[in-house]
């Protein structure tokens, strides 16, 4: 196999960018959440974690959230809520 | 003028709308009544329709409706066109033939797709080229274009911007920036949308065509959300490269597929100087199998990039990555009746039109855009928007080339459930290198010894071809194909061997 380095490592938060929502738009109901983890398997940022028997979405998820809604569509208790964030602000795309 | 620059004027402004609401003069049973000399007085401003999401869906929507003369309102969340949808697209042939004014379009992203590769790697670690196609199109198909080349791969902000100001053009005003968070009311049907800070416009057609989680399909109460089986959350990275070696070593292979055991069907993207890889295959994203595998989407795609053919390639053609990108599609076996209301119509993906093989889905939000548009023209010349009237819409949609494309749907799933099945994978991938080798490329051994070892090949592949045929007899049945009894007979039994193996990796 060649020895040859990687085409460059995929950082997939350094290649990312959002403007910050001046609002929340991911709401947990913790009474639903059974802690069946499946928000936390499919988000591919990493914000979701189980904590005790809950799920517990990261503090600075408005930094780094990409508004794909599979959170959202995982959960099958309908524990969380998804809007979109405000007009202008969240994930940006330059190259989609 | 928009109302609501004053908090005084703003309160007058409701008052007087609750009292014009609240009145039922201004119905006839579900029936619109021009409203344009109220909008004068109270500043609320009337259009005849209003686009949700200024997308491949609701910009051929805008520029239909502004092209018959309507006066068109398009609301979009984003500072500029496909700031928010990820991944960079392929568009079919189809939107050749079907959308004159696309002909002899030219952006810079773009590459002809004249051929297309399908790789089939070997199991992990390793993740080798073991087995390969590439085609160029059938003689065949159906129309000239679909002759001539697959598809052209361009940036969705280019080919965004390009409608979005096609629609500008003929008349429709488009807003950035502008996120709909509600819908209005006229007793049973929805009659303008809000947006967040309360600005509110109004119109007796509503067409939303924002996207696979759709607020306006939730504010009619139509849904809340597609279910975890209906959805794949795919991801994908982008690469600047070189034009120069992306022409030498790709050409107009601009679409290539890697498939392999635990691999489903992951693909590469070309443009003319940047590349997407997506995946991790329809299968893998499709979010209640990830729930089940507890695989996760975006760490698959991220491995299986790293398989040495895919490397290989990227530092051929000097890429450096340069975007994540993440997104979710609607990938559904056969299509919704849930896509109008009273006052309200559903298209592209909030309508969940893409087609169940790769999920393709720009060209079916086009083709329901304008149906859209046109039954909206339709509606109003007939002063009646009711859901009863606008139920045309799922009638026109029903009879197009978009519900075709669902004929066999549940069939066309399965197609890759097998290929991103670990175990069937491999054996597919295995025949097809016994097959080719020993029939026909092999100066290893002498032929009559390696050609006679196919009647074997095929004997112990019999499960996996069963498999294959257990899909698509059923699905040239259901497009209504003749087969003769033999092959019926044995698509029937084939129908036993069960999908993927029902095994399902887990880690
Ligand atoms: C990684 C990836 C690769 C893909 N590759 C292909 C491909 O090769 N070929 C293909 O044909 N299809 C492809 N698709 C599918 C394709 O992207 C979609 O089917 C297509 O974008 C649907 O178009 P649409 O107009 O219905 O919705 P979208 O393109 O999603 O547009 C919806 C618009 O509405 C806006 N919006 C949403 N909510 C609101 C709101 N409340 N207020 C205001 N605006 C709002 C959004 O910002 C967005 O601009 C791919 C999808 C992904 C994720
Ligand atoms: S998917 Fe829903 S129920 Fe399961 S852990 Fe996450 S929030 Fe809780
Ligand atoms: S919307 Fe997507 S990125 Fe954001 S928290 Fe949910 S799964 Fe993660």
């Amino acid at each position: 196999m060649s020895a040859r380095k990687k085409a460059g490592e995929v950082d997939r938060f350094a290649l990312s960018e959002v403007i910050p929502a001046t609002r929340d738009f991911i709401r947990l109901d913790g009474e639903r959440c059974t802690g069946c983890g499946d928000c936390a398997v499919v988000c591919p940022m990493d914000l979701w974690e189980l904590r005790g028997e809950k799920a517990v979405l990261a503090g600075d998820y408005k930094e780094k959230c990409t508004e794909c809604g599979s959170c959202f569509i995982a959960c099958e208790e309908d524990a969380i809520d998804f809007s979109y964030p405000p007009g202008g602000t969240g994930v940006v795309f330059k190259f989609s | 003028m928009r109302y609501g620059r004053k908090a005084s004027a703003r309160a007058a402004v409701k008052a007087l709308r609750a009292f014009v609401d609240g009145n039922k003069w201004r119905q006839r049973k579900g029936r619109y009544v021009p409203l344009h000399y109220i909008h004068g007085i109270t500043g609320v401003r009337g259009y005849d329709v209003i686009v949700v999401g200024a997308g491949p869906g609701g910009s051929t929507a805008a520029l239909t409706a502004a092209e018959a003369g309507m006066k068109v309102l398009v609301l979009e969340r984003s500072r500029y066109p496909a700031e928010k949808n990820a991944g960079g697209f392929a568009l079919s042939s189809k939107a050749w033939r079907d959308f004159p004014f696309i002909t002899g379009l030219e952006l810079p992203s773009m590459r002809k797709g004249t051929q297309c590769v399908a790789h089939f790697l070997s199991p992990p670690p390793e993740m080798e080229e073991r087995f390969c196609i590439a085609s160029g199109p059938s003689g065949r198909m159906s129309y000239p274009e679909a002759r001539e080349f697959f598809t052209v791969t361009m940036l969705r902000r280019e080919f965004d911007r390009f409608l979005a100001d096609k629609a500008e053009e003929a008349g429709a005003e488009v807003k950035f920036t502008s996120l709909v968070t509600g819908l209005a009311k006229d007793a049973d049907n929805i009659a303008g949308v809000l947006l967040e800070g309360g600005d509110e416009y109004r119109a007796p057609v509503v067409i939303g065509a924002d996207g696979v989680m759709s607020q306006t399909a939730r504010l009619a109460g139509l849904r809340d959300k597609w279910r975890p089986d209906e959805v794949i959350s795919a991801c994908a990275v982008d690469y600047s490269a070189s034009r120069e070696r992306l022409d030498d070593v790709v050409h107009e292979a601009n679409f290539q597929a890697y498939f392999g055991p635990g691999m489903g069907g992951n693909y590469l993207m070309c443009y003319a100087d940047c590349v997407h890889i997506g995946g991790p295959g329809v299968t893998n994203s499709l979010i209640s199998r990830v729930s089940r595998t507890r695989i996760k989407p975006a760490r698959e795609l991220l491995e299986t990039i790293q398989a040495p053919p895919v490397q290989r390639l990227l530092r051929a053609v000097d890429a450096v990555p340069r975007e994540f990108h993440v997104h979710c599609v609607p990938w559904k076996d056969s299509m919704s009746d849930d896509v109008c209301a009273g006052g309200l119509m559903l298209v592209g993906d909030a309508a969940g039109l893409p087609e169940p093989l790769w999920a393709e889905g720009v060209w079916q939000a086009m083709y329901s855009g304008r149906l859209a548009a046109q039954v909206a023209r339709e509606a109003i010349g007939e002063d009646d928007v009711s859901a009863a009237s606008l139920a045309r819409y799922l009638d026109r949609l029903r009879e197009s080339p978009v519900a075709r494309e669902f004929v066999g749907g549940a069939q066309l799933r399965r197609l890759f459930e097998v290929l991103g099945d670990p175990r069937a994978a491999g054996e597919m991938t295995e025949m097809m290198v016994d097959l080719t080798v020993n029939m026909f490329m092999s100066g290893q051994e002498p032929k009559a010894q390696t050609v006679a070892r196919a009647v074997p090949i095929l004997m112990e592949n019999l499960p996996v071809l069963m498999k294959l045929l257990g899909i698509y007899v059923p699905m040239i049945q259901e497009a209504g194909g003749e087969l003769p009894p033999q092959l019926a007979a044995l698509g029937g039994m084939g129908a036993l061997f069960g999908a993927a193996g029902g095994e399902e990796p887990q880690r």
